[in-house]
């Protein structure tokens, strides 16, 4: 296998921006009219996301081992769109038809080159979703709860119909038929319940289709779709290790998810909960917090505000407030929220933390899942 | 007639082209010419057997062909697109993005706005409602303090009453704050000395000493909730008496 003409064919294609992901999808759909209702209306964000993962799988095809995993994985997440076996080799002849529309100096060899690659990773795919075939592709969910509690925030309670194995802090992506073929990812704010519940927090982004909806227009008694869960914010190396953690807007769920499984399961440990929002309004789940910081003696719940001057909460950057209260050398340390809260927060507990006790999850405002090193990012 | 019919393949068996080709009949008699006609009519009824036997597995074979053609049909691999049909539906691919992609950017927009008025009349309507109980309370502070001579001393006016209220309030804060440096100081001490304190003891020390009494936890009141400021402020206000 000539990886380097690989590479030089894919450079091709890769240089044509967004032609190439655009002649490759128009082929399929062209050639097998059935797929095309398996992906949404606009396209824009699944051709970026078709070539980077081909680009990070051309990167990576002389390390299988690096590969695999991240091969299998797709695999397995692929089932929830309803793709199929027989899917795979339509797939294959529009990508082969694609690379050679875009590479003038495409050959026999070349060709035989991609279709030996493409076989393979196919069925790597195949085979990871045909071993995960005892549990179900996607779980439909009810819904059985849905609170406005501030102007674009909702809390929404869902039970699964079929047992949803997750662990706390874990994430999944969900899909509603208000917003079909749109999977985004959302944290359930809980552990793993007797009942089956999750509860979730949604945030409306602005213009974001989803969230808005799942704000807005979701209703007791629709049902969505959850992938299967994933995701490596979860609790783990030295039990008695205690707890900071720290989260902004709707990053506050999968800390709440830990806080819970540490009181359902234990060991006690002290945890401080820091949660960051712009206003005091904003900060949707007070109430509930204030619950379990009743409930708990072990744990700590500190709300700040970053612009609100009538307030009587601790102002500033969450990262800010929780460095004014620390030292935290010895936490293991949990951050969740957008972007720019994460990067401030290492910023600031990066010096007094070792990295590896440092556990983040970015929510940007799109994510469209795991990337290939297994991070939940944007 | 010979054993070749009545063979192996012979009998009430089936007839096949080799046996048939070598069937020879006896005489049917020293005084009849041609063949035993119980030999022929056997032969020909078992012909017809087979006949029709392979009449009925030639039309099934027949339903059987048509049936993978249909099949072969049906997955016959379409002829590739062609390059011009690639570039239509790219182009049409391309406007439904540019439609979705101004309507969410619409979405977006008329979304921001309205965050931002809500916030902007929530922010004044708060502020309205702090000038409202301000100008209340300095009315009430001036009735009461022109009511103020006729008290005898013994009961305390509304305004001593009121002085007081903010002075122990105060002092609740003050206290609180205190309190709070202290057992954060304590806190931070415990983990920088002892790196990691047990988790069992390490919030009973500071916590429970003031569970016993009226006062309220104070990490909740003073991190988590600004409402309950007031229950704190009215457990210390018997504190000092």
């Amino acid at each position: 296998m000539d990886v380097a003409a690989m590479r030089a064919t894919f450079a091709k294609a890769a240089a044509a921006g967004d032609e190439a992901p655009l002649w490759f999808y128009a082929h399929l759909f062209l050639s097998h009219p059935g797929t095309r209702q398996m992906f949404p209306v606009s396209m824009a964000h699944q051709r970026d996301r078709l070539f980077q993962a081909l680009g990070e799988v051309v990167a990576r095809v002389d390390d299988l081992d690096s590969l695999l995993p991240v091969l299998r994985e797709l695999g397995r997440d692929h089932r929830k769109f309803g793709t199929l076996a027989a899917h795979y080799p339509a797939v294959g002849a529009s990508l082969l038809a694609t690379l050679q529309h875009f590479d003038p100096d495409w050959d026999a060899a070349r060709a035989a080159d991609w279709t030996a690659a493409y076989e393979l990773v196919a069925s790597v795919m195949i085979e990871a979703a045909e071993e995960a075939a005892e549990q179900p592709p996607w779980w439909d969910a009810d819904v059985v709860g849905h609170e406005r509690r501030t102007h674009e925030v909702a809390v929404v309670w869902l039970r699964p119909r079929e047992p949803f194995p997750f662990r706390a802090g874990q994430s999944f992506s969900l899909e509603t038929d208000l917003r079909p073929r749109l999977w985004r990812y959302y944290s359930p704010a809980n552990a793993p319940r007797d009942d089956g519940l999750l509860e979730l927090h949604v945030q409306a982004r602005d213009g974001g289709p989803v969230s808005s909806a799942l704000v807005r227009q979701l209703r007791v008694g629709d049902v969505v779709r959850l992938g299967p869960p994933g995701g490596r914010l979860v609790l783990d190396g030295d039990p008695d290790r205690d707890l900071l953690l720290i989260g902004a807007g709707t990053g506050l769920a999968p800390l709440k998810a830990l806080v819970d499984q540490v009181a359902r399961e234990g060991p006690t440990r002290r945890i401080d909960l820091f949660v960051g929002a712009r206003t005091e309004d904003a900060h949707y789940d007070r109430a509930d917090l204030q619950r379990l910081e009743r409930e708990h003696p072990w744990l700590s719940v500190t709300l700040a505000v970053s612009r609100d001057e009538l307030s009587s909460l601790p102002r500033g950057d969450v990262a800010d407030v929780v460095l004014q209260r620390g030292p935290w050398r010895s936490r293991e340390v949990y951050v969740a929220g957008g972007p720019a809260t994460v990067e401030a927060t290492l910023a600031r507990i990066g010096p007094q933390v070792p990295a590896q006790r440092i556990h983040t999850e970015v929510f940007a405002a799109s994510r469209p899942g795991p990337d290939l090193d297994g991070e939940v990012t944007a | 007639m010979t054993n070749d019919v009545h063979g192996p393949g012979g009998g009430d068996g089936r007839l096949t082209p080799a046996a048939l080709r070598a069937v020879t009949f006896s005489r049917a008699s020293m005084l009849h010419h041609g063949y035993n006609e119980h030999e022929v009519d056997d032969v020909l009824r078992r012909a017809a057997a087979e006949l029709a036997r392979l009449e009925e597995e030639n039309a099934e074979l027949h339903q059987r062909v048509q049936a993978l053609q249909r099949e072969v049909d049906g997955v016959q691999v379409p002829e590739p697109p062609s390059e011009q049909a690639v570039r239509l539906l790219s182009v049409a691919q391309q406007t439904a993005d540019a439609y979705v992609a101004e309507a969410e950017d619409f979405s977006r927009q008329v979304a921001t706005q309205a965050r931002d008025l809500y916030e902007d009349q929530m922010h004044q309507a708060r502020e309205k409602a702090g000038a409202i109980i301000q100008a209340a309370q300095e009315a009430a502070g001036s009735i009461t303090g022109a009511a103020a001579p006729a008290g005898d001393g013994s009961t305390p006016s509304a305004e001593e009453l009121q002085h007081q209220v903010v002075y122990l309030q105060a002092f609740g804060e003050a206290v609180r704050h205190q309190l709070r440096s202290y057992l954060e100081a304590l806190i931070s001490d415990v983990e920088t000395e002892w790196g990691r304190a047990d988790p069992a003891s390490v919030p009973l020390v500071p916590l429970h000493a003031h569970d016993t009494g009226p006062a309220p936890r104070l990490p909740e009141q003073v991190s988590v909730d600004g409402r309950h400021e007031a229950a704190g402020a009215q457990a210390l206000v018997t504190a000092p008496d």
